[in-house]
């Protein structure tokens, strides 16, 4: 669906992309992640036509966007960071200037507009001035904004920043909904959001391309060389019983909480040491409250990855 | 092209911009008027008209100031730079729309020479060739202002900006005629003939020049089309 090639893009001399490439497949719902000042601005805005790169490509469905941009933009549908809106116009007149300018014909048009403002729940609205409306409606505005003209392809900039939780989370149930039958890139700087709706990642640190791959592969591990166990007990106590457990390498104190003692344990990958623990804390009369295994997050993952790269351009230098 | 005009247009109504400008124009011109052609008895309007040019070098830039510093200052720049649209129907769209409240501007002043036609001394022949022909010179002119104005709306994100580039600009190139005729031989006569005041004169004296007419045109066209190229460079920084 979208091929990127060798993308470069300098700003003076300040060089903000360097010779990135990735493909996104048709359906996927890529997650965009990078620090901030790590480019990802930059590449949205020349993925959507708004800047020209240096160097490099951006077909969007076999369309080249420098070469030719009408047809390439007509099948995007961008929300940037602040939603792109008019507080002189009524929801109503703005989609329909929306319609107007993405070439939408007279005839679709309304049964387009009610079927958006139905999914992202703004009908009521409709007639109201787009600068009387609260933050999250304007969010939900520019983004009926990106539905018009039904392009297969969305961009989403930070999609959910501003948003109330309740909100946060109609707007990923609807981001999931459409990436049934759309492709779309979702740039956020929240992981979880990642974790939920999206299939693929591509991380971008320093202006380069630092790892690519899908969701599952990021966040994949067994999760049981690792657990936090955490007992109604003394910390000398606990400790003795966990460390004494076959199987497990090493057994650490982490904290008090709430009057009971929190431990870390290791054992070996593919070692899943549960059901020992429970039975030595049984044997030793020490209640469990809470045993849970903690896998590498794709949390720890960007850590991983940003901080790896940040090292390996400081030794080329 | 046509959604953008019909926005724009409907944009400039929504604000009192619009009727603010169009109420101060007529109302300075109807003082000119009231002096020039009935306190001192002159049938001819190409004289008020002319003396209304000077204020015009105003006038246009506080009509296109928001053209396209608002949309900067809004962030709908990208909304315009990533729809399937090109930079010269934006462009031609928002110059349009302002050209069209700078023509009902005039319509309404249109009264002036009406007044006069009707209520003139028995006798008297009312030169409807020459009052048109300076209209037309007139509004040309303006169209041209107002293609200036849309250019210095274009440099900047601020509408005060906006409009004080475009008199400087305006007034700019209204003294090239002044210091064309400080300066000797021929950079002085290429100053005059570039200036755009200098080639209003055949109109002010109740001439149609169609050189002039051309140039004006010709003048708009240029300045629109650095506008757009103005704006297409930012793409490539």
């Amino acid at each position: 669906m979208i091929q990127i090639k060798n993308l470069t893009k300098n700003y003076g001399k300040i060089r903000a992309l360097k010779d990135v490439s990735f493909d996104v497949k048709r359906g996927d719902v890529l997650g965009f992640l990078g620090p901030n000042g790590a480019g990802k601005s930059t590449a949205m805005n020349i993925i959507t036509g708004y800047l020209a790169p240096t160097d490099g490509k951006v077909l969007i469905d076999g369309e080249d966007i420098t070469e030719n941009p009408k047809l390439a933009k007509s099948k995007i549908g961008y929300l940037p960071e602040l939603p792109p809106l008019y507080g002189d116009m009524t929801v109503k007149e703005y989609l329909n200037f929306i319609c107007d300018i993405k070439n939408v014909e007279g005839k679709k048009r309304k049964n387009m507009l009610d079927d958006i403002m139905y999914l992202v729940k703004i009908g009521d609205k409709r007639d109201r001035l787009v600068r009387n409306l609260s933050k999250g409606y304007r969010q939900r505005v520019g983004f009926a904004q990106a539905l018009v003209g039904d392009p297969p392809l969305l961009i989403l900039d930070e999609p959910t920043v501003g948003l109330d939780p309740k909100q946060v989370v109609e707007f990923r149930k609807i981001i999931t909904a459409l990436g049934r039958n759309h492709t779309i890139i979702l740039s956020t700087h929240i992981l979880q959001e990642v974790t939920a709706v999206c299939n693929s990642v591509v991380i971008i640190n320093n202006g380069k391309l630092a790892a690519s791959g899908s969701v599952a592969d990021f966040s994949s591990d067994d999760g049981l060389n690792r657990l936090v166990v955490t007992l109604d007990c003394g910390r000398d106590a606990g400790q003795d019983a966990l460390a004494k457990v076959s199987g497990v390498k090493n057994c650490t104190f982490s904290r008090i909480e709430k009057n009971c003692s929190v431990f870390n344990i290791i054992s070996d990958k593919n070692v899943d040491v549960r059901r020992q623990v429970f039975r030595a804390c049984a044997e030793n009369d020490l209640p469990i409250v809470e045993m849970r295994p903690v896998g590498k997050t794709l949390e720890e993952f960007f850590v991983d990855v940003i901080s790896k790269d940040d090292a390996g351009e400081g030794g080329e230098e | 092209m046509k959604a953008i005009y019909k926005r724009e247009l409907q944009a400039f109504f929504k604000s009192p911009v619009a009727y603010c400008v169009v109420a101060f124009f007529t109302a300075l011109l109807g003082l000119n008027f009231w002096y020039m052609n009935l306190y001192n008895g002159s049938i001819e309007f190409s004289n008020t008209l002319a003396v209304m040019t000077s204020y015009l070098t105003y006038f246009a830039p506080f009509i296109t100031m928001r053209l396209f510093a608002d949309e900067k200052k809004n962030g709908t720049e990208v909304l315009l730079r990533t729809s399937p649209i090109s930079m010269w129907q934006v462009v031609l769209g928002k110059y349009f729309a302002a050209a069209t409240v700078f023509l009902l501007m005039n319509a309404v002043t249109v009264v002036c020479p009406v007044i006069m036609a009707l209520f003139m001394n028995e006798g008297g022949v009312f030169p409807l060739s020459m009052t048109v022909g300076s209209y037309i010179g007139f509004i040309l002119l303006g169209l041209a202002y107002l293609a200036v104005g849309t250019f210095a709306s274009s440099v900047t994100e601020s509408q005060t900006v906006a409009a004080l580039v475009g008199v400087v600009l305006l007034l700019a190139i209204t003294f090239l005629e002044t210091i064309g005729y400080q300066i000797q031989g021929w950079i002085g006569q290429a100053l005059i003939w570039v200036s755009l005041s200098s080639r209003y004169n055949d109109f002010a004296s109740g001439l149609f020049s169609i050189t002039s007419a051309i140039y004006y045109i010709s003048f708009t066209v240029v300045v629109l089309l650095i506008t757009i190229i103005n704006i297409e460079r930012k793409r490539w920084n």
